[in-house]
């Protein structure tokens, strides 16, 4: 049986809210779930690959690495199993009452959103990233909070 | 939480009498928006707003259906008789719980079973003012009344209310004093000082100066005095009430709080509550006294000077009122650097031992600095901030003093003010401009008490756990445990535990054995009550556990922990810490029943040996075998024993399991045990596997089954042949 590699396998959707991998034509895993290794500190980096079991069969080293096709298929599946959003431009944000309410505009759109405690829930990740946990455990991540406009910027500065 | 069967009016409004009627928050783009779930009878359905059909699932084809968590969220997964896996819809996490139920009632649906989920309507905004509320169903606090905080926090006084009135009445003189020496100068200067005579009068005046000095002082001394006796009193009293509010919260809390966060709770908020209440509220009272009755005096004295020299005080409270909010964000900006350099100064002394065992003191302190910094940044840039605002302020008070010069000097020279009046209403001008100052600072001191006292008003609000300690029954336990369809997640749209049915008779001892994650520490957790099922029920001798009064359950139930915990103290303070009229004769039987008498009699102090904190100067070992000691001690009816002999050697192993042996005798028995050698006792094995019961039987029976269990003990006797021990795993299975 040969190992998998980024350069033999095929991903497919069949039925088409399954993933499936076959691996050189030669044997098929039915279930595959990619998960991110690091997704906050190495987007696109470090993606595995895990059977039904919850195993790893395939540490993809970097997505890109991988078949235009495969790529395609892989973000489909991401796309369904990441619901985690970026923050692109902060509408507003105020304390009250010990907590902070936040209006942000996001890739999936604009979204309301309350976070309590910010010292636990407002998880910096080096120096310029930041997440934010909403009390229904959402997460909101900003990048790079220099790549906000100086108004997105200016409102984390004053809370944070 | 009982589950009900479900009545759609109750959940989102329909037309179409749906059974289950849920709006996902995501659309199938991903983006935000609203789908529509909708169940009926015949099939499951996903709507688009627009009331475009997108998918339907006859209910006859569904195998089954569950919510499948995934990052951020989750979706709706349903599996059809044919095998095929469809995701029909995906939502947030705001919503998640509430479509794993749906998922449930879909399942239940599909079994012809009658449809008893739990779908109960979420309040996720506030009716009055729109806004997110910041807990689903919890209380909107900018809709809450800041009065009534206020008057809450006041209850807190009213056990001392007489020395609260005493306070306020010596506030009250000492306005009254103060107003005096003003008038005596203004006399001085009228009828002694420019007529350059009149000595009698002058003693006669200084005489009543000094009069009005001492009993100034007097009442000073006294009052600060009571304000000492009343800050103590209520800030002993606000730290026991949140302490204790804490103690009874759900273990579901402490789950999701820093140890940190938590007693910050019990000391920096109480502190500015009471800070404010004994040191804030007579001052109120004490400045707002002043400020009518020095007003008034003036206005008595001269109408249209008082008038002008007052004319500066609405521009001060107007800059007090614009940069008020902007204050209160930089010092909660502030609060927040705080927290941080706590939590990690906390967190880094905790855990010397690592940071030294890896050499991390560099970068620790490099961490430390930085938080130090921030710290500083923060702290420097709202005092910066607020020292202008209040040096701007300051100049509109001067502006008062040139004013009264201005004014009342041109009046002077006219005649048409003495110069004792002048001087008069020139002292008054202190007395009002002081309290004016005070006004503006306290706005702020204000605002951090009442986040403080909604901070604690938070928690002493907050569920607790159901101790339902007038209508719960008290029960004497014999032991027997029935789990039925019992269902628990610690995140509810993820269930830990699924399906468990299984009955423990009185005095058996049951084996929970599965890999690690499967979920056997959660269900001895269920059985302490530290959480509590999801649906289904636990019954003891028949009896729903929830019947049985909380606090009489526990005490007879034992737990040895998988990392004991002992307190700060010593070995026979821990072992009685369950039974605290123990004589040392019982802590010294149950010592020895445990096998750890023996040890802790090599101790230089024996049983009076301090543990350390969290029982540090004993090994792990040791730790074990006290917190054996203290179940027997206990002397529960129904015994848990959650991996009590991990961290030992075999020959200790041997020791406490002879210990063990001894302590179940007579009672139910759970234990959860890595080395299936150590279960060979257990009349029963139930096996677990990702949350489900996967086999139920003896020793031997589990053996003859050449399942899941004999396949874990396999592994394990080729694991423990590889390194070269068996511990009777050969006898076990004979
Ligand atoms: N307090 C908690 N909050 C959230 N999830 C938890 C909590 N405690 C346990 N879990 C999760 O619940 C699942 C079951 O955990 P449990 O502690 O019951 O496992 P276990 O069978 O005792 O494992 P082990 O043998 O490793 O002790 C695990 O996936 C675990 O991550
Ligand atoms: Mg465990």
């Amino acid at each position: 049986m040969i190992t998998p590699t980024s350069d033999n396998i095929k991903l497919f959707h069949e039925p088409k809210d399954v993933l499936r991998m076959t691996v050189g034509d030669q044997y098929s895993v039915v279930q595959i779930e990619p998960r991110w290794a690091a997704p906050l500190s190495h987007p696109g980096q470090l993606l595995g690959l895990m059977n039904s079991k919850g195993e790893e069969v395939l540490l993809v080293p970097a997505v890109d690495s991988l078949s235009q096709e495969n790529q395609e298929v892989i973000q489909r599946e991401l796309d369904r199993r990441y619901l985690t959003s970026t923050v692109h431009k902060i509408v507003s944000a105020k304390v009250e009452f010990g907590a902070t309410y936040w209006t942000v505009i996001t890739e999936r759109g604009q979204r309301d959103f309350v976070v309590q405690s910010l010292q636990e829930n407002a998880q910096w990740l080096g120096e310029r990233q930041l997440v934010f946990v909403d009390i229904d455990h959402n997460r909101f991540e900003v990048p790079d909070i220099d790549k906000l406009d100086p108004q997105s910027r200016k409102f984390i500065d004053s809370i944070l | 939480m009982k589950s009900k069967p479900i009545n759609p009016s109750e959940t989102e409004p329909s037309s179409t009498g749906a059974l289950i009627r849920l709006v996902a928050d995501l659309l199938e783009s991903g983006d935000y928006g609203q789908r529509v779930l909708e169940v009926d009878a015949e099939s499951v359905r996903v709507l688009e707003m627009n009331g475009a059909l997108s998918a339907t699932i006859p209910i006859a084809d569904i195998h089954n259906a569950r919510n499948e968590p995934v990052v951020g969220g989750g979706r709706l997964e349903v599996t059809t008789k044919k095998g095929e896996k469809l995701a029909l819809i995906s939502y947030t996490h705001t919503i998640a719980a509430r479509f794993s139920e749906a998922a449930r009632g879909i399942e239940q649906l599909a079994k012809g079973e009658e449809l008893l989920i739990n779908l109960k309507p979420q309040r996720t905004h506030c009716e009055k003012c729109k806004r997110l509320l910041p807990e689903v169903d919890g209380i909107c606090p900018a809709c809450v009344d800041r009065g009534k905080t206020l008057l809450r926090i006041a209850r807190f006084m009213l056990p001392y209310k007489y020395w609260a009135i005493a306070l306020a009445a010596l506030a009250f003189l000492t306005t009254v004093l103060n107003l005096v020496p003003p008038i005596l100068q203004g006399r001085l200067i009228d009828e002694v000082l420019q007529r350059h005579t009149n000595y009698p009068l002058l003693y006669q005046l200084i005489g009543v100066w000094v009069g009005i000095a001492l009993t100034s002082s007097l009442i000073n001394i006294t009052r600060d005095r009571i304000v000492a006796k009343l800050a103590g009193s209520i800030a002993a009293d606000l730290r026991a009430t949140v302490y204790r509010a804490i103690e009874f919260l759900q273990l579901t809390y402490f789950d999701k709080k820093q140890v940190g966060a938590i007693s910050s709770r019990v000391t920096t908020d109480t502190d500015r509550v009471w800070g404010f209440l004994v040191e804030g509220v007579p001052y109120f009272l004490l400045n707002g006294l002043m400020l009518v009755g020095v007003s008034a005096f003036l206005f008595w004295t001269n109408w249209f000077l008082a008038l002008c020299i007052l004319a500066p005080i609405p521009v001060i409270i107007t800059i007090a009122v614009r940069f008020w909010k902007p204050m209160t964000q930089m010092f909660y900006k502030v609060g927040q650097k705080w927290a941080r350099f706590y939590i990690h100064l906390n967190e880094s002394l905790n855990g010397i031992r690592v940071v030294k065992a890896f050499a991390k003191e560099d970068s620790e302190f490099h961490k430390f600095t930085k938080r130090n910094v921030e710290l500083q940044e923060a702290g420097v840039k709202a005092d910066s901030r607020w020292f202008t605002i209040f040096g701007a302020m300051l100049f509109f008070s001067s502006l008062g003093t040139i004013i009264c010069w201005l004014v009342g000097g041109a009046m002077v020279v006219r005649k048409e003010l003495t110069l004792g009046e002048f001087y008069r209403i020139h002292a008054y001008l202190a007395l009002i401009y002081g309290p004016i100052q005070w006004f503006a600072a306290v706005n702020n001191w204000f605002s951090r008490a009442m986040a403080g006292a909604d901070r604690i008003f938070e928690i002493i609000d907050m569920e607790k756990e159901a101790y339902r300690l007038d209508d719960g029954v008290q029960h004497d336990i014999k032991g027997e445990v029935h789990f039925e369809d019992v269902r628990f997640g610690y995140d509810k749209s993820n269930p830990v535990l699924k399906d468990i049915n299984f009955v423990a008779k009185p005095g058996e001892m049951i084996g929970l054995v599965g890999k690690s994650g499967a979920g056997k520490s959660t269900t001895i957790n269920l059985i302490a009550r530290f959480y509590e099922p999801d649906s289904g029920s636990i019954k003891i001798d028949g009896l729903d556990y929830r019947e049985i009064e909380l606090q009489h359950l526990r005490r007879q139930i034992g737990i040895v922990l998988q990392e004991p915990f002992l307190f700060n103290g010593t070995v026979a303070e821990n072992i009685a810490y369950g039974k605290a009229d123990a004589t040392m004769e019982e802590i010294v039987e149950a010592a020895r029943a445990a096998n750890a008498h023996n040890f802790i009699m090599m101790k230089p102090d024996g049983y009076d040996q301090m543990v350390g904190e969290r029982g540090a100067k004993l090994s792990g070992g040791e730790r074990q075998r006290v917190s054996i000691a203290r179940a027997i001690l206990h002397d529960p009816r129904i015994l848990i024993l959650d991996e009590a002999t991990s961290s030992v050697d075999v020959e200790t192993e041997k020791q406490i399991q002879e210990a063990i042996g001894r302590l179940v005798a007579g009672r139910t028995t759970f234990a959860i045990a890595h080395r299936l050698s150590t279960l060979r006792n257990a009349d029963r094995l139930i096996v677990l596997d990702r949350g489900k019961i996967v086999e139920v039987g003896t020793h031997e029976e589990l053996m003859e089954k050449k399942g899941v269990f004999s396949k874990l003990v396999e592994t394990q006797s080729e694991i423990q042949e590889i390194i070269g021990f068996d511990l009777g795993q050969a006898e076990a299975a004979k």
